[in-house]
C-alpha cells in the first residue's frame, strides 16, 4: 500500500494509519521512490481494512524540478505495454501535427486539450489495467484510461510522462493524472477534467503506467469469493495561521 | 571407449529410472518425456578448454559489470554505448530490480553460455542464458552412472573431474549468503526441470522446497520444515522466473512466489540467485552489444565471438539483411528455447514476403545472423551406427568470490540431421563433455 510524502508540491503534516488485525507492519521505498507500507496477517480473517487518515498542505509549488534519482527521465520515455501505440493511436498522434508546436509544455497542452474530443468519461467501459491503444478505440473510460491515453502520446513525442495516483477534493474515489517532463521541471495534467493540477490535488505514487502504482495490492491463501471496496474523502481545510 | 558404447542402453534405461526426465508444455498440455544420452562423448582438448575458459570467465565478468550498471548508475547508456531503446524496453529490464543492490554486487551467479564450434574449429557464443539455466544435472548424473560401468576408462583417457559442480555451486551460494540456511526453490514437480531442483538439493546440502515453506517476517526470510521449527534463509538458488517470484512486486496471480521475498531481498536480508532483472542481459538484443560492453567495462577485447549478428534496427544492418536474406537466420529477441528461430532460405517466396514486412514493421524485434557451418558430432543412431549431428555446448560458468568455469558442460544435440536446433525443448538428446587433463 502506498502513502502520501513530501514532495515539492506537497508536505504531509499529519498521517496516521491503522491497519485491521496487522500490529506490525514494514516500510520500504520502491524503485520509483514511493513510500509503500506491507505486511501479513497469519490469524484466519474474512475481512480486513485499512485507514488512512491525515492532512497535506499542498500549493507549495506549482511543478517539480527534476533530479536524477532514483529512476533516469529515460525510463519514463519508454512505452509499456499498456501504453504503446497500435494503429489507431498512431493515426490520431498524426491527426494532432503536434511537431508545429515548439515547446513540450505546448504539446503537452495541446494533447490534453484535444483528447475531450476523441474521448469520453465512462464507467464501466474499460477493464483495470486496459491498454491505451484499446480505451482509445473504444472511445471511452475512466480516468486511467485517460492518464495512459495521455502518456502515450507524450511519449510517442519523446516526452518522459509518468502516471501518478492520488487524490483530489470533490471525488469519491482515488484518481489518476499524468506529469510531464518539460524543460527540466515535472509538470501535472490531469486529462480526465482537462486542466492543470493545482492545490486541490495529493500525489499519493507514481509509475511508468497503472501497474507500477496501484494504491493497494495483496493475495490471500484459501478459499473464498473476495470483493474490495474504497472510498477517498478529501475535504479541504483553509489554513488559518499567517 | 567401446565399454561405453556398450553400456548405452544401460544408462539410458537407468536415467529414466532416476527421473531424468524434461517436462514439455505444448498447445497448453504437459507432457513428459527422456532426455536421449549418446555414449559418444564430446572431446576438447586441455589448451582448447582452456581458452574457453578464459574467454567465458571475461565475458560473465562483463556481464555481471553491465547488470550493476543497468541498475545503478547507467553509464553504459549515458555514454551512448548501447542505445536506450535496447535496455528499457526489453521484457527482460524489470523496474522493480532499480537501485537495488545484491549481495556482493552479483548478478549472474549461475550462468548458461551456448557454444558452438564451426567447421573450422573456431568457437562461437550463441547465446547467454543468465536467468535460470539448466541443465547441469543432466551431464553429472550420466557421469557418475557411466563411472559405475567403466571407472576406469576417465582416468585412462585422463578426463578432468568433474564431480566438482555441486562444490561449486555450495561455494557460490555461500559466498553471498546473508546468514542462515541455502535452499533451493523449486515451483514444483510438474516443473520442466524438477529433477534437476531435486538432485542438485542433494548433492549441495540445500534444503529443497516450494514457496509454501517459506515466510517474509521482519523483512527476513525463513523456511518452516514438517516440525514447524523456523530457520532463517541466507541464500535461494531459486528456480522460479522473476515474474512469479514475488506476487506482491511482480505478477499479482502468482501462487507460486513469496510474498514479500523482493522486500528482505531489497533490504539486503537475503540473496536471490540469480538476480532479479537479469534478463535484461541475456535479450538477443543485448547480445550484439557484449562485445562492446567486454570493452568499456574490462578494457580488454572479447577472446570469444559473437556469431556474426545484424540488428535490422540500424539501418546498414537492415540493408545488408534485406539483401542477404536468404543466408541468413532470424531471431526473435522475446522467444526462448528455439522458438521463434527462421532460416530466411526455408521460407517460401509469400512467407518470405510476409515476414519481411513484420521485420520493417518491427526492427527492434530482430537480429539476423550468419548461419554458422557446425561443426557435426558422432552419435549412434537406432541400429548402433555412427552418424554426424549438429550440437552445440552449454558452458557452466559460477561467479562466487570469483569466477569459474566447470570443466565439463552439457553438449546437446539435433536427433534430426537436418536441424540446427539442439534444445532439449524440441526433442535433442545430450553427451557428455570431456574436458582432458594433458
Amino acid at each position: 500500500m502506498f502513502l502520501p510524502q513530501n514532495t515539492q508540491r506537497q508536505k504531509v503534516t499529519a498521517l496516521d494509519v491503522d491497519v485491521e488485525g496487522c500490529e506490525k507492519f514494514s516500510q520500504t521505498y520502491d524503485s520509483f521512490g514511493n513510500k509503500k507500507l506491507y505486511g501479513r496477517i497469519i490469524q484466519p480473517h474474512s475481512h480486513f481494512s485499512v485507514k488512512i487518515k491525515g492532512t497535506v498542505q499542498t500549493g507549495v509549488d506549482i511543478f517539480e524540478e527534476y533530479t536524477d534519482y532514483p529512476l533516469s527521465a529515460v525510463m519514463f520515455k519508454t512505452q509499456t505495454q499498456l501504453t504503446g501505440l497500435g494503429d489507431k493511436l498512431d493515426e490520431y498522434h498524426k491527426s494532432l501535427m503536434l511537431d508545429k508546436l515548439d515547446g513540450d509544455y505546448e504539446k503537452a497542452l495541446r494533447i490534453m486539450r484535444s483528447l475531450p474530443d476523441v474521448f469520453a468519461y465512462d464507467k464501466g467501459v474499460t477493464e483495470i489495467h486496459e491498454t491505451a491503444e484499446n480505451a482509445f478505440s473504444l472511445g471511452r473510460g475512466v480516468c486511467q484510461d485517460y492518464a495512459h491515453i495521455m502518456i502515450s502520446l507524450l511519449r510517442a513525442e519523446h516526452i518522459p510522462a509518468r502516471y501518478i495516483v492520488g487524490m483530489m477534493t470533490g471525488e469519491g474515489a482515488s484518481h489518476a493524472w499524468v506529469e510531464a517532463l518539460c524543460k527540466g521541471y515535472w509538470y501535472g495534467f490531469d486529462p480526465t477534467n482537462n486542466r492543470l493540477v493545482d492545490d486541490g490535488y495529493i500525489r499519493v505514487s507514481c509509475g511508468r503506467d497503472s501497474g507500477d502504482c496501484s494504491v493497494i495490492r495483496g493475495s490471500f491463501y484459501g478459499c473464498a469469493k473476495q470483493s474490495q471496496s474504497e472510498t477517498v474523502t478529501v475535504e479541504e481545510i483553509k489554513q488559518t495561521e499567517d | 571407449m567401446d565399454s561405453l558404447i556398450k553400456n548405452s542402453e544401460t544408462i539410458n534405461r537407468l536415467l529414466a529410472r532416476y527421473g531424468v526426465k524434461f517436462g514439455i508444455y505444448k498447445n497448453g498440455e504437459f507432457k513428459e518425456q527422456l532426455f536421449p544420452f549418446d555414449s559418444i562423448p564430446r572431446i576438447i582438448k586441455s589448451d582448447e578448454f582452456a581458452y574457453l575458459e578464459r574467454g567465458l570467465r571475461q565475458r560473465v565478468d562483463a556481464l555481471n559489470c553491465f547488470l550493476a550498471d543497468i541498475y545503478g548508475k547507467k553509464h553504459i547508456v549515458k555514454d551512448m554505448v548501447i542505445p536506450e531503446e535496447f535496455i528499457f524496453s526489453a521484457k527482460g529490464f524489470l523496474a522493480p530490480c532499480d537501485g537495488v543492490c545484491p549481495p556482493k554486487n552479483i548478478y549472474s551467479h549461475i550462468s548458461g553460455i551456448d557454444l558452438v564450434q564451426s567447421k573450422d574449429d573456431s568457437w562461437y557464443i550463441l547465446e547467454d542464458n543468465l536467468r535460470v539455466p539448466s541443465g547441469a544435472s543432466y551431464p553429472m548424473i550420466a557421469r557418475e552412472l557411466q563411472r559405475r560401468g567403466a571407472p576406469d576408462v576417465f582416468s585412462n583417457n585422463h578426463v578432468v573431474d568433474n564431480r566438482n559442480y555441486a562444490d561449486l555451486l555450495k561455494e557460490v551460494m555461500d559466498n553471498v549468503n546473508t546468514g542462515g540456511i541455502n535452499v533451493i526453490l523449486s515451483p514444483g514437480r510438474y516443473n520442466a526441470a524438477f529433477f534437476e531442483h531435486s538432485y542438485l538439493a542433494e548433492k549441495t546440502g540445500a534444503v529443497l522446497t516450494t514457496g509454501k515453506d517459506i515466510v517474509c517476517e521482519n523483512d527476513n526470510l525463513y523456511y518452516i520444515d514438517y516440525n514447524g521449527k523456523k530457520q532463517r534463509i541466507g541464500a535461494v538458488y531459486r528456480r522460479i522466473s522473476d515474474e512469479y517470484l514475488d506476487p506482491m512486486t511482480f505478477y499479482e496471480q502468482s501462487v507460486i512466489g513469496i510474498p514479500h521475498i523482493f522486500e528482505a531481498y531489497r533490504k539486503g536480508n537475503v540473496a536471490l540467485l540469480n538476480a532479479p532483472g537479469n534478463g535484461v542481459a541475456d535479450d538477443k538484443g543485448i547480445y550484439y552489444f557484449v562485445p562492446k560492453m567486454i570493452r568499456y567495462y574490462l578494457g580488454e577485447d572479447a577472446i570469444l565471438m559473437n556469431a556474426p549478428t545484424y540488428l535490422p534496427f540500424y539501418d546498414e544492418d537492415m540493408e545488408y539483411v534485406l539483401d542477404n536474406f536468404d543466408n541468413l537466420v532470424i531471431k526473435d529477441v522475446a522467444e526462448a528455447g528455439g522458438y521463434g528461430v527462421v532460416f530466411g532460405n526455408s521460407l517460401t517466396q509469400e512467407k518470405k514476403a510476409e515476414f519481411i514486412e513484420l521485420l520493417k514493421a518491427q526492427p527492434r524485434r530482430f537480429i539476423a545472423q550468419e548461419v554458422i557451418d557446425f561443426y557435426d558430432l558422432d552419435i549412434l543412431d537406432e541400429n548402433g551406427q555412427r552418424v554426424p549431428r549438429k550440437a552445440d555446448l552449454r558452458a557452466f560458468v559460477l561467479t562466487g568470490s570469483t569466477t569459474k568455469v566447470w570443466p565439463s558442460g552439457l553438449t546437446r544435440f539435433s536427433r534430426n540431421p537436418d536441424s540446427f536446433i539442439v534444445n532439449s525443448s524440441q526433442g535433442g538428446g545430450f553427451k557428455d563433455t570431456w574436458v582432458l587433463s594433458r
